[in-house]
């Protein structure tokens, strides 16, 4: 049973997340994000590890899915979609981007799943059942401080590298009229 | 409660099956809900008649109680309208999405300890028991944004879009307010859990109404925002909006949106009674049987309600700016605040009480010096960037 739903979900998960790539309407791209989170959350619950599947909930659908939302409502609709079909950026470029955030991610899995390698054969199993929160609070605070604090500066700067980018963006539009927006 | 309980009696305690149980408890729990949440809607008319010195619905039952259901008759033989142009499949989703989480929440509030009657025991009076109760509704709260949104979106109209728009807005916004209170909560009574959270308070004696003062205001404020009620109801804002995100919404698609409303009020009535009132406890009475506990909870949780009605008929609608000059620039940074001085005073192991005397030591103190009214020109600079 439980294998089956795991299955099920998992599928759900890929399927939602090939729609969240190939949908051409933005708003259905987020939709499908949001039930890719969603079918993420129960398999981790699936799992036993209900502390992350409630902050997935609440993080990723809750918080940062309603602020693409947001910006994707406040953009204008038709702007978009000629934006597509008359890309600012030459193929060449995407291509090249494209290829540096695809090598950036498998490296990241990489990385990652090797520290989880290593996690899981170094780390102690919690007392009793995987979601304790103490212990999950203990190991973040002792063992993986620095990673912790590392992705939370990364984050921040991530968030100050937005500001300055938008805030930056407004005078180039209004003094050179139709140069950025071609 | 089953008779049989009673007849079968034997002297081990028994239990009925898990799943007979759950089932069990779960239309108990959600028909109380909707019941309530039903009779809200005839509340508001009663009491707002009330307040008004009117009358209020008397025609359909004794005292107008049979109205709930002629409303929900009528809603059904209403007209389903799809507007031109709107998304089918979302402007249908978006209902459900608005209505389901909030009764979802409702699975985690403990009503009352362990049900024993006679030697059967039918375990606490809450449908589930998770030791993250607390991060559980906050996801749930978090997720019934979406309903709004897709209402407003999917819709096709300017109308529904703002009303959208504003209502996201705004949820957004106070439940940071929200969960940092519950957060200062969770500080004091040392878990995640509900029913410790009720447990604790119960047990020490000092609710968290008394010993988190700032924090029992911030989450009353934040919990009229977040069920987009009024003074904060922009959602709806009938003289801005016409009718705010559900503009376009009929029969029974449009009563679901004020299902998921009212759920959300006795979801938060509840939230409010377990997290500042402790819960089904009596001051100075340690130990309370479910039967004594059960009614004490649902009158503070009603207490809770008629607080929802009283504000929204005798104070006025807040103006946009103000809401996320409130929101933003008083509410969260105070809540910030509070959460720190709840850290230190629980990490110093200080007697809890010194939070409400240094709440009122310095915030009477700094409202009487900056509480003034902001200038109207000033705050209105604000509107363009925000709506």
């Amino acid at each position: 049973m439980a294998q089956l739903l795991f299955y099920l979900l998992s599928a759900a998960a890929i399927a939602f997340g090939f729609g969240v790539v190939a949908s051409k309407s933005p708003m259905k791209s987020v939709l499908s994000l949001l039930a890719t989170f969603v079918a993420l959350a129960m398999i981790y619950l699936l799992s036993g590890f209900q502390f992350l599947a409630a902050a997935q909930l609440l993080v990723y659908a809750g918080a940062i899915l309603v602020l693409f939302l947001f910006v994707i409502m406040l953009l204008n609709m038709s702007d978009l979609e000629t934006l597509a079909e008359h890309p600012t950026v030459s193929l060449g470029h995407t291509r090249v981007a494209i290829a540096t955030v695809s090598a950036g991610v498998l490296g990241l899995i990489a990385i990652l799943g090797a520290g989880a390698v290593q996690a899981s054969e170094s780390a102690a199993m919690p007392p009793d059942g995987y979601d304790k929160i103490e212990w999950i609070a203990a190991l973040l605070f002792s063992r993986y401080m620095v990673p912790f604090q590392a992705s939370a500066i990364l984050l921040l700067a991530t968030m100050i590298g937005v500001l300055v980018l938008a805030k930056r963006r407004r005078p180039v539009q209004t003094t050179e009229l139709g140069r950025v927006d071609a | 409660m089953p008779v049989e309980a009673v007849t079968l009696a034997d002297t081990t305690t028994k239990e009925l099956p898990l799943l007979v149980l759950w089932l069990f408890k779960a239309g108990l729990i959600y028909g109380g809900l909707l019941g309530t949440a039903a009779l809200m809607t005839l509340a508001e008319r009663k009491v707002s008649a009330w307040i008004q010195y009117r009358i209020g619905p008397n025609r359909v039952g004794p005292w107008g109680l049979l109205q709930p259901l002629a409303d929900g008759v009528k809603f059904i033989f209403k007209e389903e309208v799809v507007p031109d142009g709107a998304n089918p499949l979302m402007f249908r989703l978006a209902p459900i999405l608005s209505a389901v989480p909030a009764m979802l929440a409702i699975a985690v509030i403990p009503f009352a300890g362990e049900v024993k009657i006679g030697d059967w025991s039918f375990g606490t009076l809450s449908i589930a028991n998770l030791d993250i109760s607390v991060l559980y509704v906050g996801a749930l709260t978090g997720l019934s944004v979406y309903g709004v949104i897709l209402g407003g979106w999917s819709s096709n109209s300017k109308y529904s879009l703002l009303g959208g728009l504003r209502a996201s807005a705004q949820m957004i916004s106070y439940e940071l307010t929200l969960l940092l209170a519950v957060l200062s909560v969770v500080l004091m009574n040392g878990s995640l859990d509900l029913r410790a959270i009720a447990a604790d308070q119960a047990s020490t004696g000092m609710w968290n109404a008394i010993v988190q003062p700032v924090a029992f205001v911030l989450f009353v404020i934040a919990m009229f925002a977040e069920t987009n009620r009024h003074p904060f109801d922009f959602a709806e804002c009938e003289p801005e909006l016409v009718g705010g995100f559900h503009t376009e919404y009929s029969s029974m698609k449009f009563a679901l949106f004020f299902l998921g409303e009212y759920c959300a009020m006795v979801v938060m009535a509840c939230l409010a009674t377990t997290f500042f009132l402790g819960g089904g406890a009596l001051p100075f009475i340690a130990e309370l049987a479910w039967y004594v506990e059960l009614p004490v909870f649902c009158a503070k949780a009603s207490s809770f309600l008629f607080l929802f009605l009283w504000v929204r008929w005798t104070l006025p609608r807040f103006r946009y700016d103000q809401l996320m000059t409130l929101g933003w620039q008083v509410m969260l940074p105070l809540a910030l605040v509070n959460l720190f001085v709840t850290g230190a005073v629980v990490a110093l192991g200080w007697h809890p009480l010194l939070m409400p005397l240094l709440a009122i030591a310095v915030l009477v103190p700094f409202a009487l010096l900056f509480g003034r009214p902001r200038p109207r020109s000033e705050s209105l600079t604000h509107e363009g960037a925000a709506g």
